[in-house]
């Protein structure tokens, strides 16, 4: 009896104390997100390349195609292509794609559009507003032509296979749908009254420098979506202003992204305990490169030389905690569904890829007529983001321990962003890389000749063939394979030398929820599934 | 009088001249190119050779700066920036009042202070409080304000989780909302421009305080307080007033960092963004507008000195 009582009480006093089970939090509609950030230069989306308009675009407009977000992302670098404005599409030939565009999906309900229907037309006139205005138009330049065969069909016939072409109408810095009759109203999409797309939220105000404010479009084609009642972005230029208003709470988000770099965010968890911190290994790469086509750096011994002398897992320890990818190159490490992992190289590739043998990095320097190293410059913006600085003055550190001694130059911003992060340099530079959300550019874009990111200037025949195969290779499977070829013969080859990726610390108030980071530039499909529970 | 002003907006012309010719060469000479910092490297040539033809940058140099500033002489045309596409006067003018705004709130702060200081300062010469003075005037010219700035909006946040930025209102909107929002960039600016005013203010009072004219009120037994603030005070502030006025680019120069820090859409912050984009209208515009008030102003704060001091004429 006494030990019946027992049992029962110790089951009762367990049933006290044990947390209920946790119930999945079902979203809640409802609630403004507050947002602190930069100011976009311009609203028109074909305007600017700033990734700030295009992040700001992609609230109101909405596209063909979509990256996946949110309860849809497998991962943080998710490209696949869901459907948006296009219900469906279909490669007729390598060459022909055609979509059929969603019935019902109405612009936003402003005049002079007042909520009518989105058509062909609006796609077509969109993609060849875009083709003739943006700065980023040679995305496009695979477009032979665009027809409109009915109200609900787009047929577009590119001038080759051309594997990118989905990612790059699913990218919001490239294709919003845009409405004819606001760009006859109001000359451009720059005047806040103008911007009327078929995004998930209604651009309802614009105080230039002060705030931008979006509220929830009613029609929008998603059903039940978006949560949020709106999104207030308080423009706050200065980094540590945004810091200050997340850490007082006035905002819930201190940048649109979330991004906090690894100090602030352990500061962070440090004076917030409260808040949401999750580092994440972003889409970004830090690298050397080389004038590949010039003495000493030619010679590929050389080049390994230089990779060699890197010990990045001490990078890894001293600049991010231990918290940085090693494995960060040629595909970086957030872009799982191309990355072939170092694991699988060739032990003595992968070595060169992400080994340290300073030993080893000096006999390859005597091999190459260099026993007692010689002198470099390294050409950089000092300006970007911590640790930046450090890393200049590690890489001067690490080359010069294999007698490499390397002269650090920094740049103004002008001249370094419109000469060195162009391949305009004399023998080395050092810097990142833009986070571009198609393998083609990782690839193909930094080193195919005449390409304006192949800063090291490669102009390798036998590479050359892989790259062009793989954007013209419309099968994902067999594509991922000639990626994976590609990634096997640049291993060793070192014509860039790449440094460990650190985290970033995404962060929000703990009553944000949904809020999933994507590596793409969208805001608007993010902030579609993120809600409030408060 | 009336002579010497039109002289001095004769000689203003030339230089309003030069600083436009300046700024335009500039702009020009600086390391790197607009467009591809427009495209930030991504775009491939043709994209480029566009832009340029569609900006106009194709054209000689000489053809560009006529054009630019014959749109400001004949339609009073500032031109559009190269990136919001925006007409540029009328950015300017929607952002100059909260620049004139802060300016002036601390150009108050920092005359309140540094005059009081530098008063008490000159008459106590000396004593605790004149040293407690200029120690504060040292401390205060020591300290960047942009420094001061970024410890007043970041160190409260991390220890009180507060901080003293708010949504900008505008001075029409809620005058008590938008002081509110105005002061403490006011302060914190205002608290190190008064190092300089301060020093200024106690060695021109000591000055003349040993003037005959002061010596011989005090014989008269005239009360300390009417000595100082009636007869000593008004030709103590000329040099003050002459300091103010060459601090005048100085206040529109820290509205850069002021406004960015407590998030005030002013001209500083237009202006500096412009700049880091390479945006040659808006760079060259808003300085020669610029550089017009502040000729402007300067002209104004000569004039000034015959208020001050009756002797003073103009020829």
């Amino acid at each position: 009896m006494i030990r019946r009582f027992v049992l029962a009480a110790t089951v009762a006093l367990l049933a006290l104390t044990l947390p209920a089970p946790t119930e999945a939090q079902q979203p809640r509609r409802g609630g403004v997100l507050r947002i602190a950030d930069r100011e976009a230069p311009n609203l028109d989306p074909h305007l600017s390349i700033s990734f700030l308009t295009h992040s700001w675009a992609s609230m109101a407009y909405g596209q063909l195609v979509r990256f996946p977000h949110g309860p849809e992302q497998r991962h943080t670098a998710d490209f696949s292509i869901l459907p948006d404005v296009a219900e469906k599409w279909e490669y007729t030939n390598p060459t022909t794609i055609v979509f059929t565009l969603r019935k019902g999906v109405r612009f936003h309900n402003k005049p002079p559009v007042n909520g009518r229907e989105v058509t062909s037309a609006d796609v077509k006139y969109s993609l060849e507003r875009f083709m003739a205005k943006s700065g980023f138009k040679s995305r496009l330049d695979q477009v032979q032509a665009i027809e409109t065969p009915d109200k609900q069909t787009v047929r577009i016939t590119l001038k080759e296979p051309f594997a990118p072409f989905l990612n790059h109408l699913a990218s919001p810095a490239f294709t919003a749908i845009l409405a004819r009759e606001a760009e006859e109203k109001f000359g451009n999409f720059n005047h806040p009254d103008a911007v009327i797309g078929t995004g998930p939220f209604v651009l309802k105000s614009y105080q230039k420098g002060v705030r931008v404010v979006w509220e929830r479009n009613p029609d929008y084609h998603v059903k039940g979506l978006p949560y949020l009642d709106g999104v207030e972005l308080e423009i706050t230029p200065d980094s540590n202003t945004r810091l200050s208003l997340f850490r007082a709470g006035k905002v819930d988000l201190g940048h649109m992204w979330g991004y906090a770099s690894v100090e602030e965010g352990k500061s962070l968890q440090k004076s917030n305990p409260e808040v949401v911190v999750t580092p994440t290994v972003t889409m970004g790469q830090g690298l050397i490169y080389m004038r590949t086509d010039q003495p000493p750096f030619n010679d590929v011994r050389v080049r390994q030389a230089v990779s060699l002398a890197i010990d990045r897992k001490a990078w890894s320890d001293g600049l991010y905690y231990g918290e940085a990818c090693i494995d960060s190159g040629p595909v970086p490490c957030a872009m799982k569904e191309w990355k072939l992992d170092a694991a699988k190289l060739e032990p003595a590739k992968a070595k060169v890829l992400v080994g340290y043998d300073p030993a080893e990095a000096k006999k390859l320097l005597a091999a190459a007529g260099h026993p007692n190293g010689f002198a470099t410059p390294a050409f950089h913006w000092p300006g970007y983001a911590p640790p930046w600085r450090s890393v200049y003055e590690l890489a001067a550190d690490s080359l010069g321990q294999i007698g490499i001694q390397v002269e650090l130059k920094p740049e103004e911003y002008g001249k370094y962003i419109s000469t060195t992060y162009l391949g305009k340099f004399e023998k080395m530079a050092i810097g990142p890389i833009t986070p571009f959300t198609e393998i083609d550019d990782w690839l193909y874009g930094t080193h195919v000749p005449e390409q304006p990111n192949n800063r090291s200037h490669v102009a390798d025949a036998e590479l050359n063939k892989l790259l062009v195969a793989q954007r013209r290779e419309l099968d994902p499977k067999k594509r991922k394979e000639i990626v994976d070829d590609i990634q096997r013969y640049l291993a060793d080859k070192a014509y860039y030398v790449y440094f460990p990726t650190g985290p970033q610390y995404i962060s929000h108030q703990k009553h944000v929820k949904g809020f999933k980071h994507h590596d793409g530039y969208g805001l608007g499909h993010r902030l579609m599934f993120t809600w409030l529970d408060k | 009088m009336r002579q010497y002003v039109l002289r001095r907006v004769g000689l203003a012309i030339p230089t309003l001249f030069f600083v436009s010719v300046l700024v335009f060469a500039m702009m020009r000479l600086m390391p790197g190119d607009v467009v591809v910092r427009m495209v930030e490297g991504q775009a491939y040539a043709p994209t480029l050779e566009a832009m340029r033809k569609d900006l106009g940058l194709d054209r000689p140099a000489h053809v560009q700066y006529l054009e630019w500033i014959g749109g400001i002489l004949t339609r009073g045309d500032f031109g559009t920036s190269y990136w919001t596409r925006q007409p540029i006067w009328d950015e300017f003018a929607a952002r100059f009042p909260v620049t004139l705004e802060l300016a002036l709130l601390t150009i108050l702060v920092s005359v309140v202070i540094g005059v009081t200081v530098g008063i008490v300062s000159a008459v106590r010469q000396n004593s605790a409080a004149d040293y407690v003075g200029r120690v504060l005037a040292i401390l205060a010219l020591s300290v960047p304000y942009f420094g001061l700035a970024v410890v007043v909006v970041v160190v409260p946040a991390i220890l009180f989780r507060w901080t003293p930025v708010w949504t900008y209102v505008a001075f029409t909107e809620s005058p008590a909302e938008n002081l509110k929002i105005m002061m403490v960039p006011a302060l914190v600016f205002g608290v190190t421009r008064a190092g300089p005013i301060m020093r200024i203010m106690r060695s021109a009072l000591l000055d003349v305080l040993r003037q005959e004219y002061i010596r011989t009120a005090w014989s008269k037994g005239l009360p300390e307080r009417g000595i100082v603030l009636r007869h000593a005070l008004k030709n103590a502030l000329i040099p003050v007033i002459s300091l103010i006025g060459l601090q005048m680019p100085l206040y529109i120069g820290g509205s850069v960092i002021m406004e960015a820090i407590f998030r005030l859409p002013g001209v500083g912050l237009f202006f500096f963004e412009a700049l880091t984009r390479m945006d040659y209208p808006v760079v060259q515009s808003v300085n020669l507008i610029v550089a017009a008030l502040v000729v402007g102003l300067n002209l104004a704060i000569d004039l000034s000195y015959a208020f001050l001091d009756p002797r003073i004429r103009y020829r």
